[in-house]
């Protein structure tokens, strides 16, 4: 962690960061005039953006037992393609992972 | 879906109706975020405080694992910006369905508000958004994430050290839940976008041992232009 500078002062920068890209489209109007498949692009990024979210992040947080996310995620997969939901998938996730963990 | 004769029953209790699952489904993700703060040694009021600040789920845990590994701040807030990039998109969405009006301070407050859940509920209508109903949507969902973020970090203090490991999961645990109903509702082009990203940012990480904010970039980029590539898409239809 860096010593000289106020964890708040972190806080705040990343939270500048955020909000000027939250708030450019309400006032910046050349985004609705933009081509078509860069259109295209912009609604698949929430799909693409889940890829790197989970990989390679959950085997590498649980390194050197990386296989232990990877049953978490698993569980989750499972009941949220079968049932839908969250909340399920989120806790059956947590207790796998728990218990492989523990193994 | 919705017709234009419905168009005032968008109130604020539909809002907050409709916002309510997200409110649920964001809470135990924030107490993962207010774990993983209290891991790296934040205090309380600053894992608060980060929440009500940013708002931003892969944000906000991209900019604690920059800060833990001691990364510059510069270096950060560019992870944190190119991250959030796809809020622009989101932004421009919502701005053409607002309802006139909305100046000032509410379109402050509305914006910042702009997640990809709340993006992705308020789409859907066919009507115009208006200011009470947004509010409700984002307020209840803005309650689940600040109110996890510090429950999280409390109940850090009484969790056995595997069982925090093990809560670290959640987060994955979310997106892979996301995945598995945007697989199931739109079939196979999902798997094919969602796991081009996924390799591509493994080997970028691994092989080339780039850093994750810029690799995290990268792989979207490439993976949602390789979508658009191989999708045949009708004109007017939107993904949410």
């Amino acid at each position: 962690m860096n010593g000289q500078i106020p964890i708040f002062v972190y806080i705040l920068a990343t939270a500048g960061a955020t909000f000027a890209v939250r708030l450019t489209p309400y006032y910046a109007k050349f985004l609705n005039k933009l081509p078509r498949f860069v259109g295209k692009c912009m609604r698949l990024l929430p799909i693409a953006a889940l890829g790197p979210l989970v990989f390679p992040g959950v085997i590498l947080d649980f390194s050197p037992q990386w296989y232990a996310g990877l049953a978490g995620i698993a569980a989750s997969f499972l009941i949220a393609y079968k049932k839908g939901g969250m909340i399920l998938p989120i806790l059956s996730s947590v207790l796998v992972t728990y218990l492989v963990l523990l193994v | 879906m919705i017709s234009n004769a419905q168009s005032k029953s968008l109130t604020f209790s539909k809002g907050v109706q409709e916002g309510f699952p997200i409110c649920v489904g964001y809470f135990p993700t924030a107490m993962a975020f207010g774990l993983v703060c209290r891991d790296v040694g934040l205090k309380l009021w600053e894992s608060v405080l980060f929440s009500v600040t940013n708002f931003a789920g892969s944000g906000q845990f991209l900019a604690i694992n920059l800060l833990a590994s001691g990364s510059l701040i510069l270096e950060i807030c560019i992870g944190v910006l190119l991250i959030n990039l796809r809020y622009l998109f989101m932004g421009a969405a919502l701005n053409q369905k607002l309802e006139k009006g909305i100046h000032g301070p509410k379109r402050l407050i509305l914006a910042h508000g702009t997640t990809d859940e709340v993006f992705s509920v308020a789409v859907l209508h066919k009507q115009e958004l208006s200011w009470t109903y947004m509010m409700g949507l984002e307020g209840i969902s803005y309650l689940g994430w600040v109110g996890g973020t510090a429950v999280g970090f409390l109940i850090g203090m009484i969790l056995s050290p595997e069982l925090q490991m093990a809560v670290g999961v959640t987060l994955y645990a979310m997106f892979i839940s996301l995945f598995a109903q945007e697989l199931r509702q739109k079939g196979v082009m999902v798997l094919l976008i969602a796991g081009f990203s996924a390799i591509l940012n493994t080997a970028l990480i691994l092989v080339l041992h780039m850093g994750s904010g810029w690799s995290f970039v990268i792989a979207m980029l490439s993976a949602s232009i390789f979508g658009a590539l191989i999708i045949d898409e009708p004109e007017t239809e939107a993904l949410p």
